[in-house]
C-alpha cells in the first residue's frame, strides 16, 4: 500500500494571451469546448465566430478539427 | 599706317577669340555614383516559441501573470505557473506537475496547451485540489513540444 497521495481529483487548466488551438475530439461540442477553455459554456459563440471560415454550422464539428480559441478580451 | 596697325590688331583679336573658343576643355567626368549601401540585415526571425520564464502565483491577472509571485502555498490554494514565451508560430506547451516525498515523486497533473503565437505571449497553468493539497515539495516542469524548458520547485505548508 502507497503512502503517497491520492493527486486523482486535481482540477487543471490553462489559459493564454495568445490564440490556443483546440484539437476537437469525439463528443466535443462547441459549448463543451468553451466550458473547458473559458470556464463558461454559454461562451461557445466566441468559438464560432472566431473559426467561421472552417465551420459554417455551430453544431458540426468534426474530431481532428483544430479550431482556434482566442483569448478573453 | 594707322589703319594698317588696327587691321592687324583685329585679326589678332579674332585669331585669339576663335582658339579661344575652339579651345577644348577635357570633359569633366561625371562623379562616381556612390557604392550601394548594403541595406543592414534584417534581425533574424525567431523561429519557434521559446519559454522565456515561469512565475508561480496564486492568482493571475487578465494579461496572464501571476498577481503575486510566490513559492509557497496554503493547502487551500489554487497554483498558478504563469509561462512568458517568446517567438511566434505552433507550439505545444505542457506543465507537468510532480509532488516529492521521501525521495520518491508521483505525478500530481499534466496539462498541454497548443498555442498560435504571433509575438511574446504568456500562457498560465493551474491546479487545484478540492480536498487540499497534501503538505510537501512539489515541482512544475514546463516544456516546449516535449523539451523541458524550465523547472520550479514549491511547498505547501
Amino acid at each position: 500500500m502507497s503512502d503517497m497521495p491520492d493527486f486523482s481529483n486535481v482540477d487543471s487548466g490553462s489559459s493564454s494571451t495568445a490564440i490556443k488551438i483546440h484539437e476537437v475530439k469525439s463528443g466535443d461540442s462547441l459549448s463543451k469546448i468553451a466550458k473547458q477553455e473559458y470556464g463558461d459554456a454559454a461562451k461557445w459563440p466566441l468559438i464560432f465566430e472566431a473559426n467561421k471560415d472552417v465551420l459554417k454550422d455551430p453544431n458540426k464539428i468534426f474530431p481532428g478539427q483544430k479550431l482556434k480559441i482566442p483569448p478573453l478580451a | 599706317m594707322l589703319s594698317r596697325f588696327r587691321h592687324i590688331a583685329i585679326a589678332t583679336a579674332a585669331v585669339v577669340v576663335l582658339v579661344a573658343c575652339g579651345k577644348k576643355e577635357p570633359p569633366v567626368a561625371p562623379a562616381p555614383a556612390p557604392a550601394p549601401v548594403p541595406a543592414p540585415a534584417p534581425a533574424p526571425a525567431q523561429v519557434g516559441v521559446t519559454v522565456s520564464s515561469v512565475t508561480l502565483g496564486r492568482a493571475v491577472g487578465a494579461d496572464k501573470k501571476v498577481t503575486a509571485s510566490t513559492e509557497t502555498f496554503a493547502k487551500g490554494d489554487t497554483i498558478y505557473a504563469s509561462v512568458d514565451t517568446s517567438g511566434s508560430g505552433s507550439a505545444t506547451l505542457s506543465a507537468r506537475w510532480t509532488y516529492s516525498k521521501d525521495g520518491k515523486t508521483v505525478p500530481v497533473k499534466e496539462d498541454t496547451a497548443t498555442i498560435s503565437a504571433t509575438g511574446p505571449a504568456t500562457t498560465e497553468f493551474h491546479i487545484s485540489k478540492p480536498d487540499g493539497w497534501p503538505v510537501g515539495t512539489y515541482q512544475v516542469e514546463v516544456a516546449t513540444d516535449g523539451k523541458t524548458a524550465v523547472g520550479r520547485s514549491f511547498k505547501v505548508h
